[in-house]
């Protein structure tokens, strides 16, 4: 097998450039579409029909947000804007806000929009964080004002809840965002959508993909210089040719998804959360499933040619499905969303979006790890079975 | 030391091998002459255990390889019909990669490449990548791959396909080279005249079967009384073989290009009718000569058609 090895290696000197521009592609479409997407604001149309002051410090929180550009306006210009593409939402403040925070009740913000999309998904996690940190804020306020005024009968009762409020309200400013993605996760809450993460997961999945299969693929070259035959009737068995050929490019996708992973650190300022081993964790077993995938495709064409005709329609539209381009919380299609859990790409996205996006731990990984090991067995079976 | 019996191989209803038989004893040159298709290649890959055969059972060492094949592959040496090297390496790297397949290393495996070079005449080309050889040096260290672990068994089959007289030469020499220190080698071609001048023993093939086997002096003895002809004219007309077989004394008549070849008891006595039957054709003779009986002759006698037909 060392053999075999050594030769991998040796070939890699004339095809690094394989590895070379998916790395570059990989790291350059993050650059573009992270670096776009976080510059741009789309705009939300706010209508205030309640006129209260919860539902100025509702306008006036969700004005702190950076991601859209929040602009006043009625319910007329709301639903034009929204019809003709100009704004991405509009949020309808309903008479009765104030009091349904005040009495504990649900509340709801009416939403005009057309479809679903990334950035509506944010939103709404925008304006849920706003509401729970409102209407908490509201009952400790009120806990608090009973409270005092059971102990100091006579006091304002009203003017203690109104500074327990502010107090509360104010206190949230001091959070650590660590701490804020922390309760999200223990209570089951999505984080908000992250469009450099998503960018950068999703393209360090799709490119390095590219690079394991046409790796693995070198074994289809062997057959083209004919190299394969006189392999087979040498005394090294069959798996230590294949064994030998898969440790290479399982090498060479580790390397690169690790120096994809550095410089989304280092280039972009990506932090991949707290968890460090299931990141590697999953890394691995993806790195290990998509060389197996590149194995079976390798063994089911017949020529080099037919693997660079094949692999980019199958690595595309699997990535496609995968939510490596978009998140899949945009796609409502049951059949799509099914489809997507049969593609290796949505397990090793959800596993490093757990961890990177929404700050899980170790934990969050280990579910589509092994998912993703079952599905690296199957097509390793198969594909050993298959090559001829 | 190599024993093929009742051999078939059939791929859907074409039988490309139709039950041969034969065997290699140790220490000699074993040809396998035949023309394209006639079943060489694919015996030598069944023999090589690349391809299981239909039927038939072959023993190497008094084991059947099929049973046990490692024996067979550590002591085999194969030179394939297409070149089987990797054109980005040079010629050192692919020596090196193929030796090591064989589990030399170290030492022992630098002292065989360099002893290989020699053999085949690159070791001034050895740092070169293989894409900047010409074909007659691709075709050498094609064969030097074959031969760093010193294979008990060498097979070769057809070594001198589209290469340049030098190279073949070469490589003529080098079977000879390898034959005079022991080692047996199986060698397929369909050029008679290599298998005349290499092989000590000859299996003639085609369409899947042995027609005729045995020393070269054995199988002309089939048509020793055949003289062969060859007369190249400067047109062909369409009945000419017709009209050499209607020849009293002619047994064969055959054309090739612009060559017809004839085969008779008694050339001397034949020539002067063969070439008054070429005058009214109203054709003219370029070039004539007289042959003793070859395996070109034992080949047409048995099928009735050229070796390179």
């Amino acid at each position: 097998m060392l053999s075999i090895v050594k030769l991998r290696l040796l070939s890699l000197r004339d095809n690094y450039m394989v590895f070379l521009v998916m790395t570059a592609m990989a790291l350059g479409f993050t650059a573009v579409f992270g670096i776009s997407f976080n510059t741009y604001r789309p705009s939300v149309i706010i209508v205030d029909e309640d006129n209260t002051p919860y539902s100025a410090e509702f306008i006036e929180e969700l004005k702190q947000n950076q991601i859209f550009k929040f602009v006043d306006s009625d319910k007329e210009n709301a639903i034009a804007g929204v019809e003709e593409g100009k704004i991405l939402a509009a949020l309808i403040i309903d008479e009765g806000f104030h009091d349904d925070i005040e009495q504990g009740n649900e509340i709801k913000i009416g939403q005009i929009k057309i479809k679903d999309d990334k950035y509506l998904l944010t939103l709404q996690e925008t304006v849920r964080g706003i509401i729970v940190k409102m209407a908490g804020s509201e009952r400790i306020s009120k806990v608090t004002a009973n409270f005092v005024s059971l102990q100091k009968p006579g006091a304002d009762k009203e003017k203690i809840k109104s500074a327990a409020y502010e107090s509360v309200m104010d206190s949230w400013k001091f959070k650590k965002p660590l701490k804020v993605t922390s309760t999200m996760a223990n209570t089951r809450i999505q984080s908000g959508y992250d469009s450099m993460k998503q960018s950068m997961i999703g393209f360090t999945v799709f490119f390095s993909m590219y690079t394991m299969v046409f790796s693995i693929g070198t074994i289809l070259s062997d057959k083209r210089y004919k190299t394969w035959e006189r392999m087979l009737i040498s005394p090294v068995s069959m798996s230590s040719i294949l064994s030998g050929t898969m440790v290479v490019s399982f090498l060479v996708g580790m390397i690169q998804m690790s120096v994809l992973i550095l410089g989304g650190r280092y280039l972009f300022g990506i932090d991949w959360g707290n968890s460090l081993a299931g990141i590697i964790m999953i890394t691995t077993v993806f790195v290990f499933t998509i060389t197996s995938f590149g194995l079976l495709l390798s063994a089911i064409v017949k020529t080099e040619a037919q693997l660079g005709a094949v692999a980019p329609v199958v690595l595309t539209s699997t990535s496609m499905l995968g939510g490596t381009m978009w998140p899949l919380e945009i796609v409502n299609n049951k059949l799509l969303l099914f489809l997507a859990e049969l593609t290796p790409q949505k397990w090793a996205m959800q596993g490093m979006l757990n961890i990177a996006a929404k700050g899980m731990g170790f934990e969050s990984a280990i579910l589509p790890s092994i998912v993703l090991l079952l599905m690296g067995m199957i097509f390793f079976t198969i594909g050993v079975k298959t090559v001829k | 030391m190599l024993k093929v019996e009742n051999l078939y191989k059939n791929f859907g209803n074409i039988a490309a091998v139709d039950g041969i038989s034969f065997e290699v004893k140790r220490g000699e040159v074993f040809g396998l002459l035949g023309p394209n298709g006639a079943g060489k290649s694919t015996t030598i890959s069944i023999i090589s255990t690349l391809l299981p055969p239909t039927e038939g059972e072959i023993f190497f060492e008094g084991e059947s390889i099929f049973k046990n094949s490692k024996n067979l592959r550590q002591k085999l040496g194969i030179v394939p019909q297409d070149i089987a090297l990797y054109p980005t390496l040079t010629g050192y790297e692919n020596l090196r990669f193929w030796g090591n397949l064989y589990g030399l290393k170290g030492a022992e495996l630098k002292e065989r490449i360099n002893e290989v070079a020699d053999i085949i005449g690159l070791n001034e080309r050895l740092k070169d990548k293989v894409k900047k050889y010409s074909g007659g040096m691709k075709r050498r260290l094609n064969i030097g791959a074959a031969l760093l672990h010193k294979p008990d068994l060498l097979i070769m089959d057809e070594p001198t396909v589209g290469i340049d007289p030098q190279s073949r030469s070469h490589i003529l020499d080098t079977v000879l080279k390898l034959s005079a220190q022991g080692m047996t080698i199986i060698y397929t071609t369909h050029y008679m005249e290599e298998a005349e001048e290499l092989c000590s023993r000859i299996c003639i093939m085609d369409e899947g079967k042995i027609i005729a086997s045995g020393t070269k002096q054995e199988l002309v003895e089939l048509v020793k009384e055949r003289t062969r002809i060859n007369i190249k004219l400067d047109k062909i007309t369409g009945n000419m073989p017709q009209i050499f077989k209607e020849i009293p004394g002619v047994s064969d008549a055959a054309v090739l290009d612009d060559t017809v070849t004839l085969f008779g008891e008694n050339g001397d006595i034949l020539l002067a009718e063969i070439i008054s039957r070429i005058s009214e054709e109203k054709s003219k003779i370029r070039s004539l000569d007289i042959q003793k009986p070859d395996l070109e002759a034992v080949f047409l006698h048995l099928t009735g058609k050229a070796l390179r037909d």
